[in-house]
């Protein structure tokens, strides 16, 4: 009885939104009204953000890596490319069917990969990432190979918002679905369901000899991350009207990882935070000299892994706690 | 008939190859569970080694090889000693990161020190052109990596099975906590298996620049394969690290001839398919490891 | 540590805004961006870009038609158009650049053409070779380069006219290999050449002896090659100098790509006696060219070495300088600058050329070349030239 009614306080602490979480919405609903904000960088670190979380699902509350997570974001990508292409021009509906796409692949996926563990699993997920990397870059003729597709229309957002050059509508449209899928998979995370998750995660075995269906929860985790990676990829292509084989390159994989890892995994926000400074950073490594930024980011990587192990984000919320008494909500 | 021969020739030479860069890997991945992925910038610096012994030091290609080697295993002496060994105990993934971050930085630098375009290597005559045995035209720098690589890969396997040093590193790979609970001393073993590891990655690098010269993104390259490699054969395994390399090699020479519509993927389905029958690899073995 | 956080974020929210305006004053300051890579697998390109601004400027001084210009660089990062058009968007709406010198590779063209379009900004392509790619998809690209079928359809006629009468045709396996496929096999053939077979070689390749082996097993009089510029023509070169296709007396043809001045040296004697269908080679004998080289080889030494790139970065300034002279006394016009450079016709290090009125493009002499070693240098040689090709 007592244990009920802790777990119940427990769930209901965890319901309650953050203060950082609220400060954090809104402040990127307020920059939109900051004509001054860079918007094209916001939105795309928004996109980035929304990928790692994708990724966050499955390493950081699962506990699987996978080292090729680039093929859902592309399937999304090209889903919505496709659509775009050929006369789907709604982008809401197209958002969802992506994400529906890579869904569906991401629980196939699953499916294959459920009783892999580490090294076979990670060579299994690459191997497949290449796999379509390899196909979308060979069959030009439905891809538009390395020179992209061409042609993508997309309409307004509610018939209303065009997506505009300097990137204002895109910015609010990615706001829009980051948001949404970032409380979703939060509501997710905290459910028993998310729970289960976890304990999987932590020790798959026991979860099993206490009934949970472990294998079950994968493929659903595994179609879950793969349709919010989906929906990244969609709206990247929405947003530029553009989708070329890179989308599904190895090299953006691993990308995400970094960000994922940098942040910290298993803190919902991790992605978001890794995005944002490992884009800020490049972009001002690049600035700063092109050449050689390479350097800066692989310098950048060896500290935050030996000083912040476990991610950015972990380390700043454990500071911010010292100093608050109140701890975080 | 010649046809196939030679494709097998030419798929065993480049599986070899691959072996020599990739083996290094294996054992200390399969030693420590330490994913060094590092190693491909070893190969690459191999390679500069090469370049910088015939071009500024005027060596010949045989001599310049074992320096090849020795700069890398020194190299890897040191990073193993300042960094890497402060990891052991960390997660797989920060390992993933850390070592990367030495790649970019690697890659980096090289484009510093040597600058962004090829270098060329100048592969002496009498190893290039072609050896005819019959109807077959075998090319004289392939049979050269035959040679080495052969000959390294007995040396290797009579070192590991034959050897007292051999036996102990058989024994941290099978079991890191109990090894050491019999007194050998697996820090130090490991460090001394690392920096041969290092050694013949810089070596494989070397003999694998004969054909393109080096550039500073030669680890990205090959980052990709050498892990197939190694996680299709079995880590801290020397013979299952030899089967996957010739076995990708074959499989990449052969399918790209036989069937070229396949393009290069047959290597990726060759990884999910094995992967998914031997999740261990070929030859590797379910240790309780530490 | 308060304070470390505080510089973080002004640093962070330093980014992330946009920095005051610049003051673009009528007749006074125009704004140029540089957009290429600096990074990744085109870096070459953009030292050499940065190079030759320097060298035209220290000719041409800073100040065409009276304005005072500007140059603002950003880094595509390589065929990357997320990156590349998040670059132009930061050119075009925060840095307010009025011309632009790139970009390079043809996603990251194709990508930025509606943006182009929108924002009435000239843009130079100096880096990329698809067909079909500048005036088609916006009224403000021009190209400094050149285009594929350009240099295929040439070498195509050429070959069948001196007796290469059965071909196999070698190409890397993407889009633009797939182009030069169809174009190179469609003029052969109407030529009356005979392809004896296709071959498409993947682009991530660490062993090429396969490839060699098929080109090998189709034993015609020719290969007809087109692999990317760079790491990929370099290994393809070196494979089949070793692969001994080179002494079975195959004539190995194919676009510049392949002899690139890049590659050239790391290719040493593999690449001798190869024919190629080329736009530019430093060796090309004009007063203009001699003049050019000379000042670039003493001002920035040997390596890297002049090729096309330079040449295409320098016709772009040609072509920014001549416009903006056009304008002088007045304020920056996109449309009068690109209503003044179509149908241009200048001289340029490699030959004579002329802006295609409809499209942009360039019209430019294709140059036949053979490699050969001139006083221990790699060098392309020019030994015939079809003039005034176009791109369409």
């Amino acid at each position: 009885m007592r244990e009920a009614l802790a777990a119940t306080a427990h769930f209901r602490g965890m319901a309650r939104v953050g203060r950082w979480e609220a400060a954090f919405w809104l402040a990127l609903v307020l920059a939109y009204f900051v004509p001054a904000t860079n918007h094209a960088l916001l939105g795309q670190i928004l996109i980035w953000g929304l990928f790692a979380l994708s990724l966050d699902l499955l390493l950081g509350y699962r506990g699987i890596a996978s080292l090729g997570h680039a093929a859902f974001y592309g399937i999304g990508a090209y889903g919505a490319g496709w659509l775009g292409k050929y006369g789907w021009t709604e982008p809401i509906s197209a958002l969802l069917l992506s994400g529906l796409l890579a869904g569906l692949v991401g629980l196939a996926t699953g499916h294959l990969v459920r009783r892999l563990q580490g090294v076979a699993l990670l060579m299994v997920t690459l191997g497949l990432n290449l796999l379509l990397f390899d196909l979308a870059q060979r069959s030009s003729e439905i891809t538009g190979g390395d020179d992209g597709l061409q042609g993508i229309e997309v309409a307004p957002v509610l018939g209303l918002f065009r997506f505009d050059m300097a990137g204002h509508t895109a910015y609010l449209y990615v706001l829009a679905v980051a948001l949404l899928v970032t409380l979703l998979v939060r509501g997710l995370v905290q459910s028993p369901w998310g729970l289960a998750l976890r304990g999987a995660r932590d020790n798959a075995r026991r979860m099993a000899m206490l009934g949970a269906p472990v294998d079950r929860d994968l493929t659903l985790s595994f179609g879950l991350s793969a349709a919010i990676a989906g929906l990244a990829g969609a709206l990247m292509t929405q947003t530029s009207s553009f989708v070329s084989p890179e989308v599904l390159s190895f090299q953006r994989s691993a990308d995400v990882l970094v960000m994922l890892v940098i942040g910290g995994t298993g803190l919902l926000y991790g992605g978001f935070l890794g995005a944002l400074v490992y884009l800020v950073l490049r972009d001002q490594f690049a600035a700063a000299n092109p050449i050689h930024w390479y350097f800066w980011i692989g310098l950048l990587l060896v500290l935050v892994v030996t000083f912040f192990r476990a991610g950015i984000l972990p380390a700043l919320a454990d500071r911010l706690r010292r100093h608050k008494p109140g701890g975080l909500s | 008939m010649t046809v196939l021969l030679t494709t097998l020739f030419n798929g065993i030479s480049h599986g070899v190859l691959l072996f020599v860069m990739a083996v290094g890997l294996s054992v200390t991945m399969g030693m420590m569970r330490f994913v060094n992925l590092a190693h491909v910038s070893l190969c690459m610096l191999g390679g500069y080694a090469l370049v910088v012994a015939m071009d500024h030091a005027g060596l010949p290609f045989l001599a310049a090889l074992p320096l090849a080697f020795l700069a890398s295993a020194a190299a890897a002496a040191v990073l193993e000693a300042t960094l890497l060994r402060h990891f052991y105990a960390a997660e797989e993934l920060t390992q993933v990161l850390l070592t990367i971050g030495v790649v970019f930085m690697s890659v980096s630098a090289a484009a510093y020190i040597w600058g962004p375009s090829f270098r060329p290597v100048r592969v002496p005559d009498w190893l290039s052109g072609h050896w005819d045995l019959g109807p077959l035209a075998l090319e004289r720098y392939r049979l050269f990596t035959l040679l080495v690589g052969g000959t390294l890969s007995l040396a290797l396997w009579l070192g590991m099975e034959r050897t007292r040093f051999g036996a102990m590193l058989r024994a941290c790979v099978d079991n890191r906590r109990v090894a050491a609970a019999c007194g050998l001393h697996t820090g130090r073993l490991f460090a001394v298996a690392f920096a041969i590891g290092g050694g013949l990655a810089g070596l494989g690098g070397a003999m694998a620049i004969s054909l393109t010269g080096v550039d500073p993104n030669f680890p990205f390259r090959y980052l990709v394969v050498v892990l197939i490699v190694v996680s299709l054969g079995g880590m801290g395994t020397i013979t299952g690290t030899l089967l996957s390399a010739l076995a990708i090699g074959v499989a990449d020479v052969a399918s790209k001839y036989y069937l070229p519509a396949a393009g290069g993927s047959i290597v990726y389905l060759l990884t999910i398919g094995l992967m998914l029958w031997r999740p261990n690899g070929l030859m590797g073995r379910r240790s309780g490891h530490a | 540590m308060k304070k470390s956080i505080a510089a973080l974020a002004a640093a962070l929210l330093g980014t992330l805004t946009t920095h005051a305006p610049a003051q673009v004053k009528p007749d006074e300051t125009v704004k140029i961006g540089v957009l290429v890579s600096y990074s990744g697998i085109g870096m070459l390109g953009g030292i050499q870009t940065d190079n030759v601004i320097k060298q035209f400027q220290a000719r041409f001084g800073a100040a065409p038609g009276g304005k005072k210009i500007e140059f603002v660089r950003r880094d595509t990062t390589g065929p990357n158009p997320e990156v590349a058009r998040r670059m132009a968007q930061e050119l075009i709406t925060r840095e307010k650049v009025q011309i632009i010198i790139g970009p390079d590779f043809t996603p990251n063209v194709l990508t930025l053409a509606p943006m182009m379009t929108e924002a009435k900004v000239p843009a130079i392509v100096m880096g990329a070779a698809t067909q079909g790619i500048v005036g088609e998809k916006s009224p403000y690209y021009l190209r400094t380069f050149f285009s594929i079928p350009q240099q295929v359809r040439p070498l195509a006629a050429w070959a069948k006219k001196n007796g290469l009468n059965k071909t196999v045709v070698v190409v890397a396996d993407y889009g633009p290999g797939h182009d030069a496929e169809a174009t190179f096999t469609k003029t052969y053939g109407d030529a009356g050449g005979t392809v004896l077979a296709s071959i498409r070689v993947p682009m991530r390749n660490l062993d090429f002896s396969s490839t060699m082996q098929r080109i090998r097993d189709a034993k015609a009089d020719a290969a007809f090659v087109f692999m990317p510029l760079g790491e990929v023509a370099l290994q393809f070169m070196k494979a089949y100098a070793a692969s001994g296709l080179k002494s079975t007396g195959l004539k190995l043809i194919a676009t510049a790509d392949i002899a690139d001045e890049s590659t050239l040296e790391a290719a040493g004697d593999s690449a001798l006696d190869v024919i190629t269908t080329g736009v530019y080679a430093p060796t090309h004998d004009s007063a203009v060219n001699k003049a050019f080289v000379a000042e670039h080889e003493k001002m920035f030494g040997r390596t890297p070495r002049v090729s096309l790139i330079t040449v295409a970065v320098w016709d772009a300034m040609q072509i920014i300088y001549s416009g903006l002279e056009a304008q002088k006394g007045a304020r920056f016009d996109p449309d009068k600058f690109i209503a003044h450079a179509r149908g241009r016709a200048f001289e340029s290090p490699r030959g004579p050329v002329s802006i295609d009125a409809v499209n942009g493009d360039l019209i430019q002499n294709v140059y036949l070349r053979r490699t050969e070693k001139r006083d221990g240098v790699m060098q392309n040689i020019e030994f015939d030239v079809l003039k005034d090709v176009p791109t369409r």
